[in-house]
């Protein structure tokens, strides 16, 4: 994977969008901005737009209004898609409806073929990716056969084969159980290490709460963004963003009205019992 | 709508002696075999059977498995043999009531229904060996040449492609449909056929919704993975033509444009 | 007002063997009570979807018995009586949807058992309001329109107006927002208290289904490994992770609580354990 050479970013200035033929707009001017090397968590109420943002950034949709620059390239111009392809890799939420091979291997070769690689580098790419994955095991299975959360993580060795620079995953982890939510989450976090900017959509907030920054949508607009205990440390807060705040921070936010504040709030529950023992 | 068949068109994981074959000669193996089935006469077409289920057999397809998917080609074919037969003129070997079947419709019968049959065996051999993504880049590569007719030659291999792809889901969400709907008191089990065919709308309508949403999702998730068609595609395994293969390919087709002569 | 519905020794297997996505069920037995929440746990690919279907009388068990109050569910003819008595709301039962109006949709089931008029229409009228849809706003309306959280409730009301006894659940609230979770929590609550239903929820995911039911049965690999109250959950004699699944915070918190020795009287109130935990600080720090 890519080092530190130059980070590269996703930036996204004023970014509108309207699907053709709907009566609102998606996206109403958003700006933001991510780097590699960081794990991002967007999150927000059904409808609110984060899986539109996700889209165009690696311009599977075409912004109506405003632009994303992704890794520097602009993501309205057709010609470049291909290039924007390679750098934003990314996941969908139903593993079934992104599989196109029938082993495991060319499943997670189809992407680097399209980009018409030799063999060798293809054989290359799919056996990093694998073992990245932690799925080598599998490379001659049929996908069809394999569980919910292995049919995923095929799915990200799958983006992982195009060697990108980000990781977009649009609500990946929402239909696994917590054991294959577990996996992915732990792989989120290595890829981060290795220098891959991931953006993981997501309805749990106890996933974003393990992100490097959160961002949170809300009618198309960016209601919240910065640090999990920042965005997501106030229940009423984040009650009103649609969102279900976590037990531990409705517990902290009653003991503030109590009198008892628990600085910083709380996110899980150590860090309850570590103001508990403090 | 039973579970446990194999269904036509439908991928076999189970490798058989065809599954490694060059997706390009079988195609070449099933356009001459299509070919010649309909230019076949009466003991050409038995002699053709005979051939064609005894290689299958030899390639460890699982026959009876083909055979018994073909449920719904019987129907044609029973109905094409009975039209044959009763309607075609000839010399009556058999009267009752008020249909009479003559001898040269009961060879015609037998001939069309042989036809239907072995077309149906043939592509099902095909698709049952050969993954769907090959397929298309094997029919993408022999139809190359039509490109520069300005035929949209990877499009309509994307198309078959995908939707080769997508028999094992919709056999999987109608399956799941007849049991939602009948959780909600639909009768597929009655014996009173209006009853089972007004049930059939609220398994086809979600059935269409649905799977329209899913090609919809798996042509983003293509794109996503810069899939444009076969232009420009490279393989982890190229496809390459072996020699011998290429020459069983070539003996396949010459012993069928032979049995044209029995 | 639902009855008891036992399964005793219930074996299940699909004609396709091998398939690891739909695994076969051995020897399952529990036990539901009548009006009780009941929470079938267990991971992808443990057996709860196939589980679910049996309890719904949708396949028949290849051994073993459903037995609903006293009577033993055997034959064509009971199995008909019995599933009448119960309903199931699919994973994903969007995707059933299928009428042009959202009224129609809903009326489909009952009007399968053969209501007519103004019965059909008290029966839809009524299953709408428990979910919540307003039928003068929606009724006329595409179920293919609505938003995702309305679409489910949609179908919820098509199995509701059925008047199912028991009610069975397939993954309720996956792919739901917040919003979508707590209204339809709130159209099962409402629907339990007004009909004396049993509700059994299938769920891998037990954080949604903590503040309702009272027991659950753990499933894994196709077989039952026991039926657990909430406090043998929190005191932790289950390795939940083991099974691929999780406590929900709220049981970590109480699991705390009990671990610090902290007595709490309602552990389902934040106010509650702020102010034990207030005083436990107090206490300490006085110290």
């Amino acid at each position: 994977m890519r080092g530190n050479e130059g980070r590269l970013r996703i930036q996204v200035e004023g970014l509108s969008f309207t699907y053709p033929g709907a009566s609102g707009e998606a996206l109403r001017g958003v700006d933001l901005e991510f780097e590699q090397g960081r794990f991002y968590a967007l999150l927000g109420r059904n409808g609110s737009g984060k899986s539109t943002l996700a889209r165009c950034m690696n311009a599977l949709l075409t912004p109506t209004g405003g632009r994303v620059l992704s890794c520097g390239i602009d993501t309205a111009e057709g010609s470049t898609r291909r290039d924007i392809h390679k750098l934003l890799a990314m996941v969908f939420q139903d593993p079934d409806t992104q599989m196109v091979a029938t082993t495991v291997e060319e499943e997670v070769a189809f992407g680097p073929e399209n980009l018409g690689l030799e063999p060798p580098e293809i054989r290359r790419r799919v056996d990093d990716a694998l073992r990245l994955v932690g799925i080598a095991h599998l490379a001659g299975r049929q996908p069809l056969r394999l569980s919910q959360g292995q049919k995923q993580l095929v799915a990200i060795a799958g983006a992982l084969g195009m060697n990108p620079a980000f990781l977009l995953s649009d609500e990946s982890t929402s239909m696994l159980d917590y054991s294959a939510r577990h996996r992915v989450l732990e792989l989120f976090r290595d890829l981060r290490s290795m220098g891959m900017g991931v953006i993981h959509v997501t309805h749990f907030l106890e996933e974003a709460a393990e992100a490097d920054a959160v961002v949170v949508l809300d009618e198309g607009r960016v209601v919240a963004s910065g640090p999990p205990a920042k965005t997501l440390g106030d229940p009423e807060r984040v009650r009103s963003l649609g969102l279900e705040p976590l037990a531990a921070t409705v517990v902290a936010g009653e003991l503030g009205r109590l009198g008892h504040p628990v600085p910083g709030g709380a996110l899980d529950v150590k860090e309850l019992v570590t103001w508990l023992n403090a | 709508m039973t579970g446990s068949d194999i269904t036509i068109g439908q991928y076999l994981a189970a490798p058989t002696a065809l599954h490694g074959v060059d997706p390009r000669l079988k195609f070449i193996a099933v356009f001459a075999g299509i070919v010649m089935v309909f230019i076949y006469g009466g003991w050409s077409i038995v002699a053709f059977a005979v051939f064609l289920l005894a290689l299958l057999a030899a390639a460890r397809l699982p026959l009876l498995q083909v055979l018994k998917s073909l449920r719904t080609v019987w129907v044609i074919v029973v109905v094409t043999f009975l039209l044959q037969v009763f309607l075609t003129p000839g010399e009556v070997v058999w009267h009752g009531w008020f249909l009479s079947a003559t001898d040269t419709g009961l060879y015609n019968g037998a001939l069309f229904s042989a036809r239907v049959l072995l077309l149906v065996v043939l592509l099902a051999a095909l698709t049952m060996t050969t993954p769907p993504l090959k397929l298309a880049d094997g029919l993408e590569s022999l139809l190359r040449p039509l490109k520069y007719l300005k035929v949209p030659v990877s499009r309509v291999t994307t198309v078959i492609s995908i939707t080769l792809m997508f028999i094992p889901n919709i056999l999987e969400q109608s399956r799941r449909l007849v049991r939602a709907q009948m959780a909600r008191g639909a009768d597929f089990e009655s014996a009173n056929v209006l009853r089972r065919a007004r049930d059939i709308a609220p398994v086809l309508v979600p059935l269409f919704v649905k799977v329209f949403h899913d090609a919809d999702e798996l042509a983003l998730a293509m794109d996503a993975r810069a899939y444009a068609g076969g232009e420009g595609r490279t393989r982890l395994y190229p496809m390459k033509i072996g020699a011998l293969e290429a020459a069983l390919t070539l003996a396949f087709v010459a012993v069928s444009i032979g049995l044209a002569f029995v | 007002m639902a009855q008891r519905l036992r399964l005793e020794d219930v074996s299940y297997s699909y004609p396709l063997p091998g398939r690891e996505d739909a695994p076969a069920l051995q020897g399952a037995g529990l036990s539901v009570e009548s009006g009780e929440v009941f929470c079938i746990a267990g991971a992808n690919g443990s057996g709860k979807s196939t589980l679910a279907q049996v309890c719904a009388g949708l396949l028949v068990p290849a051994s073993g018995q459903i037995l609903y109050g006293e009577e033993a569910v055997v034959g064509r003819g009971a199995l008909r009586g019995f599933r009448r008595k119960v309903g199931l709301l699919f994973q994903s039962p969007e995707d059933q949807l299928f009428a042009d109006t959202v009224a129609k949709d809903i009326a489909f089931g009952p009007r399968n058992h053969g209501l007519k008029g103004e019965e059909l229409k008290a029966a839809v009228v009524g299953a709408a309001g428990l979910v919540g849809l307003s039928l003068d706003e929606l009724g006329a309306r595409s179920p293919f329109s609505l938003s995702g959280g309305e679409k489910r409730r949609a179908a919820l009301a098509g199995v509701l107006a059925l008047e199912p006894e028991v009610l069975v659940l397939d993954e309720p609230f996956i792919g739901l927002d917040f919003e979508g979770r707590e209204r339809l929590k709130s159209a099962l609550v409402s629907y339990r208290e007004e009909r004396g239903a049993s509700i059994i929820i299938v769920t891998h995911e037990l954080s949604d289904v903590w503040p309702l039911a009272t027991r659950f049965a753990l499933l894994s690999k196709g077989r039952l490994l026991g039926v657990k109250d909430k406090s043998d959950l929190i005191s932790g004699d289950t390795d939940l992770a083991a099974l691929g699944m999780k406590l929900p915070q709220w049981g970590e918190l109480a699991r705390e609580l009990l671990r610090l020795g902290i007595p709490v009287a309602d552990q389902s109130d934040p106010l509650a354990i702020a102010g034990a935990l207030a005083s436990h600080r107090e206490a300490t720090g006085d110290r």
